[in-house]
């Protein structure tokens, strides 16, 4: 039997009064400490890492636009992969992308660690924000969601010197290789795809939408919170079996 | 380097205003880049920690408002 499926009612009956006694537990906790509880109560074993708006790097943005800070992810990723209250990461990502370093750092943290990772595309999973999505162990997007795929460019800049041209070139190797060789997408394909005309106004490149981002191979599955907490269910099981993520 | 679908214009719109000033504040033994704000409370800008610990605190998470008692 799967361990992580609901329990049956006739089995859940006896915990109302684990409920009952919990309460009171709460309810002692307030008279004396004054808190309504400790650390453990109902503590979840996963963590949720949002990745949100633009991910910034080495450059403080302008306070319009929402940033995740990298220097407070990867501290925070440690802490959780050391955890070992934490069985499981989850991985939200709704991002528009933004610094290369930052985001590649990111996802190298979370394709490194052992404690199990599973990501999950809501609305946009852009840019730098793809190589974050296919870096845990298993990725999911939600069916609406959209992950641009695109070269990276300088905005407002003429790229004259064949120097300048080959430094993007190398950066943009970066994030192929990552991405390559952390989803089951095909170089070729990818390539194309970052290159391709006529799909993107005054641009060159590809928007993936929910299935179409699984039928090329960057993602593993389509699905929502209730797939991802499954799956995460799943990997946590499997490394428990083999002496557990720590 | 930016990489990005947002245009760059945008992502840089008021890069000129000047920054918020920020203090270092020492809570609960950590290091804390603050902005103050008026009646003796302050936003968190950032933790500076080797503890990693420190980061899922939620009361360090940048943004979150420190009122000084």
């Amino acid at each position: 039997m799967d361990p992580f499926k609901p329990t049956l009612t006739s089995e859940a009956q006896p915990e109302a009064p684990n409920e009952a006694q919990a309460q009171q537990a709460a309810l002692q906790s307030i008279k004396q400490l004054g808190q309504t509880g400790t650390a453990d109560d109902g503590a979840s074993p996963y963590h949720c890492l949002t990745i949100i708006g633009q991910i910034e790097g080495h450059m403080v943005l302008p306070p319009r636009n929402k940033t995740t800070k990298y220097e407070h992810v990867i501290p925070q990723l440690v802490a959780i992969e050391q955890n070992p209250k934490i069985k499981g990461l989850l991985i939200v990502l709704n991002t528009v992308g933004g610094d290369i370093e930052a985001g590649l750092a990111i996802a190298e943290m979370i394709k490194s660690m052992k404690t199990p990772t599973v990501s999950l595309v809501l609305g946009g999973g852009h840019s730098i924000g793809a190589p974050i999505a296919v870096a845990a162990d298993y990725s999911l997007i939600a069916e609406t969601a959209t992950m641009t795929i695109h070269p990276i460019r300088l905005t407002g800049l003429v790229i004259g010197v064949p120097q300048t041209y080959e430094y993007l070139d190398k950066m943009q190797e970066r994030v192929i290789q990552f991405i390559v060789q952390n989803s089951r997408i095909k170089l070729e394909v990818l390539r194309e795809m970052m290159f391709r005309t006529g799909e993107l106004v005054r641009d060159v490149g590809t928007v993936l939408v929910g299935e179409e981002a699984v039928r090329v191979g960057l993602i593993d599955g389509v699905g929502g919170v209730a797939e991802a907490i499954e799956r995460l269910h799943q990997l946590c099981g499997a490394a428990q079996g083999e002496g557990g993520p720590h | 380097m930016l990489y990005t679908v947002v245009p760059l214009e945008d992502v840089l719109d008021g890069i000129e205003e000047d920054p918020p000033q920020l203090v270092d504040v020492v809570l609960g033994g950590v290091l804390l880049q603050v902005e103050p704000l008026s009646n003796f409370s302050y936003r968190v800008e950032r933790v500076i920690s080797s503890d990693p610990q420190a980061y899922l605190n939620l009361q360090y998470q940048p943004g979150s408002i420190i009122r000084w008692t």
